[in-house]
């Protein structure tokens, strides 16, 4: 998978109840990794395509051939990023989607068999693997924080009653972190799946007429894995650290979950409703007139907390991606249609930073120069060579000359 | 109103009071997991007002008029759902929203604007601007929007009176708005126009026009008293970031002048937040504000040294001549500029904002006088900003601060003719950012400090040819004495130690080299191979043995070069210079080699 892109799945589900209780029509079809979506109001109008890293389809049941289970997902995606964990790497996995479109359905799921989400699996998988290791001079520790972001404010949800919002840093050697976050280590699949419980009933959950279990925020459960090898002949321990970020974002709709929409995340067409947000626009203007000028010439608008604290996940040095949940719903197509669009664009996030060059004009010259000279002088020297290698053939009456004289690769300029 | 009595209007209007003050008050208690029951409870009497106009409007059908217009009666139901629509999109049913919008569309649908409708004629589109725009049909916005646009001015032009506010049909005759409050409404609903025209045209990649509308709101937010001012300041400081990317140095000025001065009102404005807090986002912003300052220097800097300069990167005095000739006309036109041009302020603000304006020049530096107060301005602002971005806690902004300061001393070296303070002037650089390099977290800053790396290896590299320059310049003969030789040498290494740690970063966690060379470190990465080889080439040695090294490292770095452009095409034409460069070395290297082999060979 190249590095610095974003790997995206999109995933529609069954119909629910508000929609069924509606007569929905289903406006989502699925061919490989190709979605399309047809306009419910305009059926002359062709369907529109995407194609997408994977197009899950789960909108039927498991006796369907071609459904995707909670399974399918965590192969394709899941174990991938697990296994760059493993090498070294940060990954991020992250659910972007309506409200009720099945974002915490894939990366949570239900605690029954088969219908456990991505992190579940994940972390069984991990401490399957590390449970495996034989070898008494590799050893791993893992810790685990739990958090949620709700209007810009920190949350810890395995510490709920912590008061007051945490605040958001970055330390030269830590890295980014925020302050006081509880990072609890465990020592295995129970542990974790216990932390996870809890820090589920911790979350902000609201009843709206659109959804029964509306995420109003964004949770953010990271796993910290360190793998430590000790060299026996030195003795000294070498350690790979990796940071696995699993994020359920808030529902897409809203008009200020912009967790999702900051400047790293290319913006999507939406119109900010209050003038708080003038900032934001402004800032984007410099960024889009910029790409003649180095994009270091702007100061980019202050990211959300969100944005800021996976900003590493979107650098060279690790792997990040997403999955798209949609409704399968007419009655929700416009909603469907913005998510596949947003889907679209992710495809192309690039991390930003850029590596400035000085001009090197006068270094070329330079150079072009040296190599002038350097070819006049080894051509001069060795026309005297080849002057005095002739001088010597004739003083010895044309004999030939002994295969070890003079460098041979003189005439093998290519 | 003959057929609704007094009691049941009463009724009705404290409803709407009702409504307005659950969904504007109420809802702001509303708790976290139940966030909109006060909206919920609002919709509720929505409903119950429309359904009371509705029947009143049919037992009144066949009069004519009967005590008011058949204009305001429309204007009264499509207000309702108008609010009705409004109540949806905030809760998310967006499509429920659009169906009470554009019902109140068809109600206005049949009347001409006047001044007891205007006003929701422009808010309805606005909001249906909104709605279309987040389902990314951006020309469908901008439709809605452009129409609120000319409704606006013509009727201004046109009529021009306060209109009735949308909140004043459903109110008693005593508790009728000001005219003043009436305008101050309704231009605040343009005001809200022109920032969502803003966003549009800036969706649509029509970044000037986008510009000038976010000028126009700000300007108008200011005339019009309504505004945040430490918002405004970051908002006004933000926008000079466009111009400065668009090389309009007088506009830019006069936005960070005014936000610089408009900041400095901050302070008496309640807030929410506690004390704390609000003092940490004041300080904040105004290190904020500071560096957009430092963005504007060492743009007017760079902007500067790229039209003065020769092919290879040096002042060209001729030009530099030119230049300031043609200068002298443009002083007059400066001052037409201004007065043409949108400023910003009020009575009091205007001279605090000149006054400001007059501490930095707009024109480009020609001479390293001129550059050197405009560096010196960019320097007072480096101190401000990094007194809040401290490094610890804010890392990368307190790094990009610094890379700033590091760009400004570069900018400045190129207009100091003194070879040695130039020098000096690299060493700056070097001083601040070398540290920096080493004591990060090699995982979490990758990025940045790859960055550091480069400019850090850019910079001795500099230092070195400055060095031979300088010594070159002393002594009319080739040789150089050891001294120098040391010190050239300590320089080039350095140099070549940064570019190779660069390279070292972009390998695997095991410390494998990659095979392929992702988009954006691919040109960085060749070039560095090749700088490398060039230092190793470059270093003085007595000892043929070490010559011999330097060589085979440098004859080692151009074949990379080569070979990646081999298995790689497309990379070719990122390094064209460089690669057709290196192919020669690559050619005319082992001759150098074998002939140092021979010599060395024959002396043993």
């Amino acid at each position: 998978m190249a590095g610095a892109s974003v790997k995206v799945a999109v995933r529609v589900r069954p119909f629910n109840s508000r929609e069924t209780g509606r007569n929905a029509k289903c406006v989502i079809q699925m061919q490989g990794n190709t979605t399309c979506i047809s306009n419910p109001k305009q059926p002359k109008d062709g369907a529109k395509n995407f194609t997408f890293d994977y197009s899950y389809w789960s909108h039927t049941t498991v006796d369907d051939p071609s459904f995707a289970s909670q399974r399918q997902v965590y192969k394709d995606i899941g174990e991938e990023m697990l296994l760059h964990a493993f090498e070294g790497y940060n990954v991020c996995i992250f659910a972007y989607g309506q409200t009720g479109a099945g974002k915490s359905y894939t990366m949570m799921g239900k605690q029954e068999p088969g219908q456990e989400g991505i992190i579940p699996q994940l972390c069984e998988d991990l401490f399957q693997r590390t449970g495996e290791n034989t070898d008494p001079d590799l050893t791993y520790s893992v810790e685990v924080s739990y958090m949620e972001i709700y209007c810009e404010r920190v949350r810890d949800l395995l510490n709920p009653k912590s008061q007051g919002t945490l605040r958001v840093r970055e330390h030269p050697i830590l890295g980014p972190y925020v302050e006081d976050l509880s990072k609890l280590a465990v020592t295995g699949f129970t542990d974790i799946r216990d932390l996870m419980d809890a820090g589920n009933k911790a979350r902000t959950v609201a009843a709206t007429n659109m959804n029964e279990t509306s995420s109003r925020s964004h949770a953010v459960f990271t796993i910290v894995f360190t793998q430590k090898r000790r060299d026996q002949m030195t003795s000294l321990d070498t350690e790979k650290v990796s940071k696995i970020s699993l994020v359920d974002l808030a529902g897409s709709e809203r008009a200020d979950s912009s967790g999702a929409k900051g400047t790293r995340l290319k913006e999507g067409a939406n119109i900010n409703k209050s003038l708080t947000t003038l900032g934001k626009v402004i800032s984007a203007l410099a960024e889009m007139q910029s790409s003649k000028k180095r994009k270091s010439d702007f100061i980019p608008y202050r990211d959300s907390v969100l944005t800021w604290l996976l900003k590493e996940n979107l650098g060279g040095n690790s792997r990040t991606a997403m999955i798209a949940a949609l409704s399968p719903a007419d009655i929700n197509y416009e909603e469907t249609l913005s998510t596949l669009r947003y889907a679209d664009r992710a495809k192309q996030i690039r991390c930003n930073a850029v590596i400035n060059e000085d001009p090197n004009a006068k270094l070329i010259r330079e150079l072009k120069a040296e190599v002038e000279r350097l070819r006049n002088l080894l051509f001069s020297q060795g026309l005297q060579e080849l002057q005095q290698q002739q001088w010597h053939r004739w003083c010895r009456g044309f004999d030939p000359l002994p295969a070890a004289a003079g460098p041979h690769s003189q005439w093998d300029h290519a | 109103m003959a057929s609704l009595s007094s009691d049941e209007w009463r009724a009705i209007c404290d409803k709407f009071t009702n409504a307005q003050n659950l969904t504007e008050v109420e809802s702001r208690n509303d708790p976290e997991n139940d966030p909109f029951r006060s909206k919920y409870k609002a919709r509720e009497l929505l409903r119950e007002i429309y359904c009371s106009l509705k029947s009143f409007e049919v037992s009144e059908g066949e009069e004519d008029g009967g005590g008011e217009s058949a204009g305001l009666r429309a204007a009264k139901l499509g207000a309702v759902e108008y609010y009705l629509g409004v109540n949806h999109v905030d809760t998310e049913e967006l499509s429920a929203g659009q169906e009470h919008l554009m019902n109140c569309m068809k109600l206005l649908g049949r009347c001409s604007v006047s001044s007891e409708n205007v006003s929701l004629f422009i808010h309805v589109r606005n909001q249906l601007g909104i709605l279309w725009a987040g389902r990314d049909e951006t020309e469908t916005a901008q439709g809605f929007l452009e129409t609120a646009e000319s409704i606006y001015q013509h009727y201004m032009k046109e009529d021009g009176s306060p209109p009735t506010d949308m909140t004043e049909y459903f109110t008693t005759e005593e508790k009728l708005l000001t005219h003043q409050e009436r305008t101050k409404r309704f231009e605040l609903a343009y005001t809200h126009t022109m920032y969502y025209l803003a966003q549009v045209y800036k969706n649509l990649g029509q970044t000037e026009r986008a510009a000038t509308y976010c000028h126009s709101t700000l300007q108008r937010q200011l005339q019009l008293n309504q505004f945040n001012p430490m918002e405004w300041a970051l908002n006004a400081a933000t926008l000079s970031q466009y111009y400065i990317t668009k090389g309009r140095y007088m506009e830019g000025r006069h936005c960070l002048s005014a936000a610089t001065v408009i900041s400095g009102l901050a302070g008496e404005v309640p807030s929410e937040a506690t004390e704390n807090e609000r003092r940490e986002q004041l300080r904040q912003k105004r290190a904020e504000i500071a560096r957009c300052w430092i963005k504007y220097c060492l743009n007017l800097l760079q902007d500067a040294k790229k039209l003065l300069e020769d092919n290879i990167g040096e002042l060209d005095t001729d030009r530099q001549d030119e230049l300031k000739r043609a200068r002298r006309g443009e002083e007059e036109e400066e001052e037409k500029g201004r007065k043409s041009a949108l400023l910003f302020g009020s009575e009091d603000t205007f001279d605090s904002i000149a006054s400001l304006e007059e501490k930095v020049r707009c024109l480009f530096p020609l001479d390293f006088t001129e550059a050197r107060a405009v560096f010196l301005v960019g320097q007072n602002y480096v101190t401000q900003a990094k007194e809040y971005f401290q490094m610890d806690g804010y890392v990368t902004d307190h790094i990009e601060i610094l890379q700033d300061h590091s760009a400004l001393f570069r900018a400045l070296a190129f207009f100091e003719e003194d070879l040695e303070r130039r020098c000096k002037m690299h060493k700056r650089r070097v001083d601040m950012l070398e540290p920096i390099c080493t004591d990060l977290n090699a995982q979490y800053y990758l990025m940045i400090r790859r960055q550091l790396m480069f400019e850090l290896a850019e910079t001795y590299s500099e230092m070195m040819d400055l060095k031979l320059t300088l010594a070159n310049r002393q002594a009319d003969t080739q040789s150089l004495d050891s001294h120098t030789i040391k010190k050239f040498n300590h320089l080039c290494s350095a140099s070549a130690k940064y570019f190779q740690m660069f390279l070292d970063s972009l390998c695997s966690p095991e410390g494998k080299v990659p095979e392929h060379l992702e988009e954006e470190v691919l040109r960085p990465a060749l070039v560095a191979r090749f700088r490398v080889a060039r230092l190793h080439s470059r270093l003085i040695s007595s000892s043929p043995s070490v010559q011999l090294d330097n060589l085979n490292r440098s004859l080692e770095n151009y074949k990379y070069v080569v070979q990646y452009c081999e298995t790689h095409p497309e990379a070719a034409t990122t390094v064209e210079t460089e690669l057709e460069l290196s192919k020669e070395m690559v050619g005319l290297l082992p001759l150098k080699i074998n002939r140092l082999k021979a010599r060395m060979a024959a002396n043993n």
